[in-house]
């Protein structure tokens, strides 16, 4: 027996599509690992950047934890790459994204146009090539991303925080009330449906003049600051 | 055990989409369709009907493509039409797939499965490749640009959508009451967004009132932003 009381919830959420249901589980999984107590100290995820150890910070999780969810937690602890954040593909991208209907690669125009015009630009010879292509990379790493309504892949791969979790418990229960039992005429229409009422959410200004995109954004930048914060006390590279 | 079932599954689905060809098929013969050598091209434009430019961007695709449509492209066309009057978008995207696939693309058949894969199969990446090569087709078209506007909006980006609407609303015919009304509606509310330009906004909902006066939503919207209350209803 621990002096910490256990305290599992078990909630039920409403998905216009399966996809989106499964990122639920990821979104909620990395919420969890970029918690910090209010008072100081590290997530896991910043204990994962500091020693570079997945599984010293892997050790921090409940006992209770399947290991089903310890793999996936595993896999979104994994370092980040020194070139392109690709694995950002992957990632459900927050409650912004979480029913953008999947996509990777061959999707991202983005990428596709900044690649074409690199491999037409003149250069002095390999290295300098190279060099571009690299600072390139580290471009698109920073650039808001059309397809991730408008995070760049590194707020898309640091995940969310406390903040984001709150608002996305408000909209998921806001579109279960709406749309749980509805009848839609099809897959697509209740897509385009939940698409419409997230969006108009995230523009509405709460309370303190803030929409929930302001502060989803903002959160995640802190977040990202506090990576390099850990990276740089652990005198690790922020590639 | 799995492959099985898929296997089965694919095979439901064909004999269901081979099923809904032949009742295409006597829709066709009920209506006395008489497909020819020298009418066929006639034939599709009558049952289509494509309004406007639409019915000149159909024939002309027709006669560049003679040789390789024929009669057996007319039928596949005649029974899409069949589908688009049931309002079945599975069978459509399947006789977009199966019965079209094989003949030259054309623009217009692109875009009009395309709002089905989109908004109602919900399939937005395979969309967008045919709503692009309907902007490569038909370059003055307003309604592809529309629908990709719409699907950034979807997305989320935001200044994205409001770049295609804005490409829409310079193509739109001035006397487009239905297409010229959500353009100018949907800009409005991206523009306050982006832009946070009341004024502009403004312009634009009296623009879509201007077309359609009896747009109920645009009605409201007009209301928020006279308040300065940003209500989102698209």
């Amino acid at each position: 027996m621990t002096d910490e009381s256990i305290y599992v919830e078990v909630k039920a959420y409403w998905s216009p599509t399966r996809a989106s249901a499964e990122r639920i589980t990821q979104m909620q999984l990395e919420f969890s690992l970029n918690h910090y107590p209010p008072k100081g100290g590290d997530s896991i995820a910043e204990i994962a950047w500091s020693t570079g150890s997945v599984e010293q910070a892997m050790a921090e999780l409940p006992s209770f934890v399947p290991e089903q969810v310890r793999e996936i937690c595993r896999s979104l602890l994994q370092p980040w790459p020194e070139g392109r954040y690709t694995e950002a593909y992957g990632r459900c991208g927050g409650i912004l994204n979480l029913y953008t209907p999947p996509w990777g690669e061959p999707e991202d125009e983005a990428w596709a146009a900044m690649l074409a015009g690199w491999q037409q630009a003149r250069f002095a010879d390999e290295q300098s090539r190279q060099e571009a292509l690299q600072a390139l990379e580290q471009r698109w790493n920073h650039t808001p991303h059309p397809f991730w309504a408008g995070l760049t892949p590194a707020q898309v791969l640091v995940g969310g925080g406390r903040r984001e979790a709150e608002l996305a418990e408000e909209f998921l229960a806001r579109l279960k009330e709406t749309y749980d039992g509805h009848g839609f005429s099809s897959d697509g229409d209740a897509l385009q449906q939940t698409l419409l009422l997230l969006r108009g959410w995230q523009v509405q200004p709460r309370g303190d003049g803030l929409t929930p995109q302001e502060i989803i954004l903002a959160e995640r930048d802190e977040l990202l600051a506090r990576r390099t914060r850990a990276l740089q006390q652990a005198g690790r590279a922020d590639p | 055990m799995a492959k099985t079932k898929r296997k089965g599954k694919r095979q439901r689905l064909s004999s269901s989409y081979r099923r809904l060809v032949r009742r295409a098929d006597r829709v066709l013969e009920e209506n006395d369709v008489d497909l020819r050598p020298d009418n066929w091209q006639q034939v599709v434009l009558d049952w289509l009907e494509p309004a406007g430019p639409d019915q000149d961007t159909l024939a002309a695709f027709m006669a560049a493509h003679e040789t390789e449509l024929g009669l057996p492209w007319a039928r596949e066309m005649l029974r899409l039409e069949v589908f688009f009057q049931a309002d079945d978008y599975e069978q459509i995207i399947a006789h977009y797939e199966r019965g079209l696939s094989r003949y030259p693309r054309c623009g217009l058949v692109e875009l009009w499965a395309a709002d089905n894969v989109f908004r109602r199969a919900g399939d937005y990446w395979r969309a967008r490749g045919m709503y692009c090569f309907a902007m490569e087709q038909m370059p003055d078209h307003p309604k592809p640009y529309y629908e990709v506007g719409f699907m950034h909006y979807l997305l989320g980006d935001f200044p994205g959508a409001l770049d295609w609407f804005n490409q829409a609303a310079d193509r739109v015919e001035a006397d487009d009451a239905m297409l010229g009304s959500v353009i100018y509606y949907n800009r409005a509310l991206v523009r306050y967004v982006v832009e946070g330009d009341r004024k502009a906004a403004l312009a634009d909902i009296r623009e879509a009132l201007r077309r359609r006066p009896d747009y109920a939503q645009a009605k409201v919207a007009r209301q928020a932003l006279r308040r300065g209350e940003l209500r989102w209803i698209p």
